[in-house]
C-alpha cells in the first residue's frame, strides 16, 4: 500500500485549491463549487484514516456517508438561495449583495 | 507496490489539475465540468483504497446529483443575469492572479504545505490495514442497527433541505 501521508497530502492540496478559489472568486455558484471541493478533500482525509488505521471498522465509511448527506443538503439549499438571489437582486456576484452593509 | 504508486499518482494529477482548472477556468460551465472530473478522480482513489461503497456513493451523489444541480443553477441564473457575460470575460487566469489571488493563493498553498509537513512528520508511515477492509454488508448492518437514529436524522435533514429548496425557489410562482 502507498504511505498514508500521500492521500492525506492530496486531500490537503484539494482543500488548499478550494480555499484559494473560494477566497478569490466572487461568483456565488463558483464559491459553492469550491466548498464542495474542500468537502471532498476533507472526505478524502477521513477515508484515508479509516482505511489505514481501522480498516475493518465500517464506522469510518458511515461517517463519510453522513458528511456527504450534509454536503448534498447544503448544496441544495445554497443553490436555491442563489436562484432566489438572482430573482430578487439580478446578480450572482457576492460583492454586489451588500444590502446589510452599513 | 510500484503499480499502486503509479495509479495513485495518475489519479492525483488528474484530481489536482482539474481542481486547478475549476479555479482558473474562464467559463463557469467549464469549471463545473472540471469539477465532475475532479470528483471522478476522487472516486477512483476511493476504489484504489478498496472503498467500493464510498466510490459508488461519490459517483451517485457528487458526480450525479450535486454537479447536475450546479449546472442547473448556472443555466437558470445565467439567463437572468445580464452582467454575467461581462464578468466572465475578465475572469481569465491573468485577471485572477492579478486582482486578489496572490494573497489567497499564498493562504491555500501555505495551508496545504503545512498539512503535508505535519502528515510527513506524524509517523503514520506504517499502514496497519494491509488486509482487505470491511464488506459492504457490514456497513449496511452497522447503519441499520447502531446508527439507525443518525440515519433517520439524516433522512429528515434531506427532507428539510428538499422542502426548503422548493419553498425558496417556488415563491415567485406562488405570488403570481
Amino acid at each position: 500500500m502507498i504511505p498514508l501521508y500521500m492521500p492525506l497530502s492530496l486531500g490537503a492540496f484539494l482543500f488548499g485549491l478550494g480555499l484559494w478559489g473560494a477566497l478569490t472568486r466572487t461568483n456565488a455558484v463558483r464559491i459553492l463549487m469550491f466548498i464542495e471541493l474542500m468537502l471532498n478533500g476533507v472526505n478524502l482525509n477521513l477515508v484515508s484514516f479509516s482505511r489505514y488505521l481501522t480498516p475493518d471498522d465500517p464506522r469510518g465509511p458511515i461517517f463519510v456517508l453522513f458528511v456527504m448527506t450534509v454536503a448534498a443538503a447544503e448544496a441544495a439549499v445554497g443553490l436555491a438561495i442563489i436562484l432566489s438571489l438572482v430573482r430578487n437582486r439580478g446578480t450572482v456576484e457576492v460583492d454586489r449583495v451588500n444590502l446589510l452593509k452599513g | 507496490m510500484s503499480t499502486e504508486l503509479i495509479i495513485f499518482s495518475v489519479l492525483a494529477v488528474v484530481v489536482l489539475a482539474s481542481a486547478y482548472k475549476v479555479v482558473t477556468a474562464r467559463l463557469i460551465t467549464h469549471a463545473a465540468l472540471f469539477l465532475v472530473l475532479s470528483f471522478t478522480g476522487v472516486a477512483g482513489i476511493y476504489l484504489q483504497m478498496h472503498q467500493e461503497f464510498l466510490a459508488a456513493i461519490q459517483v451517485l451523489v457528487y458526480v450525479g446529483a450535486i454537479t447536475t444541480m450546479i449546472l442547473f443553477a448556472i443555466m437558470l441564473s445565467e439567463i437572468r443575469d445580464i452582467k454575467m457575460e461581462v464578468e466572465t470575460r475578465r475572469t481569465g487566469l491573468r485577471y485572477v492572479v492579478r486582482r486578489s489571488a496572490p494573497f489567497a493563493f499564498v493562504v491555500g498553498a501555505v495551508f496545504a504545505a503545512f498539512m503535508t509537513y505535519l502528515f510527513g512528520v506524524a509517523g503514520w508511515d506504517q499502514p496497519v490495514g494491509a488486509a482487505l477492509p470491511y464488506q459492504v454488508q457490514a456497513v449496511g448492518k452497522e447503519l441499520f442497527t447502531t446508527f439507525v437514529v443518525p440515519f433517520e436524522v439524516a433522512s429528515i435533514l434531506l427532507l428539510a433541505a428538499m422542502i426548503g429548496a422548493i419553498v425558496l425557489t417556488a415563491r415567485e410562482e406562488a405570488d403570481r
